[in-house]
């Protein structure tokens, strides 16, 4: 158990469900378009539903209120839960979910700043952890305006070197408003990080940029949730959170196989899948 | 058109006029990639210490991070030599910078081959080809003083990104006080009706010094600053070349890709068939060594651009 975990049952309990209802929009979406990544849609839910319910300060009807919290998801293929989580929220209508991907739709490839509800364009990995680090520059030296900046990245991702170039600025300007969550579902595109760019010990090389590293289970909500609440309140450094998942978490035949990184289910798979979750089959 | 001996590169101009405006706008923040001294960015953060970002030599991270402090809608001016701010950052500039169209503007200094005793690995000389492609992108090059001051205001208040190429190396100044630069806009510093010359940045000076032998042979040459090259004045370029009946193109770039192709092109578009002459590197990469040497050997200099006027007078 991580040194943080929160002890409000409720509040767990109705994140969990929110994470479930991500899956399933999700899995609705990617089958609908026959386009879109379910992996990491999927490993990160349970992470994208304490965000977008619980932690993040924002205002659907007014999606670019000048204080809001900040979400960068720097992993921004994994755009299928997040595009679900801000309609869940009432960014936009539930509807739009079907139109993922298609011409004319809000709802692009990969995350566009024009989206209601995106704080920035995304989708070269590695890139919007530097982006974060620059709104929490904007947030803590420059506005002022003391928003916190939250940014989740896929492990595989952590291959970029502009992710460390970013990590060094974080630790020069002391950004103690920014959080980086790793999403360690520990496979890439091509298969298993370990066999393609090893990138352990991923605490020890963040603490050694001058972070303050938390590692939890990434499925377990109440240390989702506490990890979140205590890095938002960590002060002194940027806070990185290493949530430890499963690629395809929730669909037994989805999970840890780098097949479902960006493929979309058949007729017979979608059955199957949307069963499993919604009889939380595997939790 | 009189030419003095310029004080100062236009990297240290344009470094100069930030600060001043620095005061004037409180908004705008300043990034840098560990080059302060040399793009004389360290002067704004000498001034105004809370808004200088020193980020280390991390082009690509700067771009990132400019674009995540620019995504509210501030202004960042992003500081560099050419050739790595742009070649190395290309991909977030256009991903992260254009595509949302923010409010990034580049200092881009060491231009062409004006880093030209630093080599290849120094010089920028696919800046402006690649700049130029980028939709939403400014991309312009003052030539002296006054100009890169003007340009530096019209980079803060020109909506969307903004790329300016800067000198290493101090030159010329020709305009004064009363000069006015705007973007799309172009100055013809010398009139002349038997060849258009057309230039930017430091080899506007080759193409004056070349307008000047002409003359002495009877040739009258008409010579354009187009110092604004997306947009370009498209209407003075094409009233002169109506004019003239020939054109001679010479920048310190890639030919190809270059200003050069873009007129070209224009010509075709309007069924002007007129001698033309593209100068600039042709396909090659430079080499170390004195800046007025490589523009000899490379076809860049006044020698070769009155060649290449000698050229298209006998297509006429």
């Amino acid at each position: 158990m991580a040194a943080h975990t929160s002890t409000d049952t409720k509040l767990v309990t109705d994140l969990s469900q929110k994470a479930r209802e991500i899956r399933l929009n999700v899995l609705d979406m990617v089958y609908t378009v026959q386009s879109g990544h379910i992996g990491g849609s999927f490993s990160e839910a349970e992470l994208i539903a304490a965000l977008y319910f619980h932690i993040l300060r924002l205002r659907p009807d007014n999606p670019k209120w000048p204080d809001r919290d900040r979400f960068i998801l720097s992993k921004g293929h994994a755009c299928p839960a997040l595009y679900a989580a801000l309609a869940m929220r009432g960014f936009y209508a539930l509807d739009e979910l079907k139109t993922l991907r298609q011409f004319g739709s809000i709802l692009q490839g990969h995350p566009v700043i024009k989206t209601p509800g995106i704080d920035m364009t995304t989708g070269s990995l590695g890139i919007g952890m530097a982006i974060a680090v620059g709104m929490a520059i904007d947030a803590k030296r420059i506005s002022r305006k003391g928003f916190d900046v939250f940014t989740l990245l896929g492990d595989g991702e952590i291959n970029e070197g502009v992710v460390w170039e970013a990590a060094q600025t974080a630790n020069k300007y002391a950004l103690d408003n920014l959080v980086a969550i790793v999403d360690r579902n520990r496979i890439q595109n091509d298969g298993f990080s370990d066999d393609i760019m090893p990138v352990e010990p991923i605490d020890k090389k963040f603490e050694a940029f001058g972070w303050h590293v938390l590692k939890i289970d990434g499925h377990d909500m109440g240390e989702v949730v506490g990890a979140l609440e205590s890095a938002r309140d960590f002060r002194g450094k940027p806070v990185c959170i290493v949530a430890y998942t499963t690629k395809g978490k929730g669909v037994s035949f989805m999970e840890d196989d780098h097949y479902w990184h960006g493929k979309a289910p058949s007729e017979e798979q979608y059955a199957r899948a949307r069963s499993e979750l919604m009889k939380g089959a595997i939790q | 058109m009189t030419l003095t001996k310029a004080p100062s590169p236009t990297r240290r101009a344009f470094s100069e006029c930030l600060v001043d405006l620095g005061d004037q706008d409180k908004e705008f923040v300043v990034f840098e990639t560990d080059i302060g001294y040399s793009t004389y960015t360290h002067l704004f953060g000498d001034r105004y210490p809370e808004r200088y970002f020193n980020v280390g030599i991390a082009e690509l991270g700067m771009f990132a991070q400019a674009a995540g402090v620019a995504a509210s809608g501030r202004t960042v001016f992003c500081g560099g030599y050419g050739v790595f701010i742009t070649m190395r950052a290309i991909e977030v500039i256009r991903s992260f910078v254009c595509y949302p169209n923010l409010n990034v503007k580049i200092l881009s200094s060491h231009g062409g081959v004006t880093a030209a005793i630093d080599g290849v690995t120094h010089q920028a000389t696919e800046d402006i080809a690649t700049m130029a492609t980028l939709p939403n992108m400014t991309v312009m090059c003052p030539c002296d003083s006054r100009s890169a001051r003007v340009v530096a205001n019209l980079a803060l208040t020109t909506p969307g990104p903004v790329f300016v190429r800067l000198m290493r190396d101090a030159l010329y100044d020709i305009y004064d006080e009363n000069d006015d630069f705007v973007v799309g806009g172009s100055k013809t510093i010398r009139a002349g009706h038997d060849v258009t010359l057309i230039s930017y940045g430091d080899i506007v000076f080759q193409a004056l010094a070349a307008a000047d032998s002409l003359a002495a042979d009877g040739v009258e040459a008409e010579v354009i600053d187009l110092y604004s090259i997306k947009p370009y004045d498209r209407d003075a370029v094409l009233e002169s070349v109506r004019r003239t009946g020939a054109l001679v193109v010479a920048e310190n770039h890639q030919a190809k890709n270059g200003i050069g192709y873009e007129l070209a092109a224009l010509l075709m578009k309007e069924d002007l068939h007129v001698p033309f002459e593209g100068l600039g590197l042709q396909d090659t990469f430079a080499e170390s060594g004195a800046y007025n040497k490589i523009l000899d050997k490379y076809g860049i200099s006044a020698t070769a651009i009155r060649s290449a006027v000698q050229n298209v007078l006998d297509r006429k």
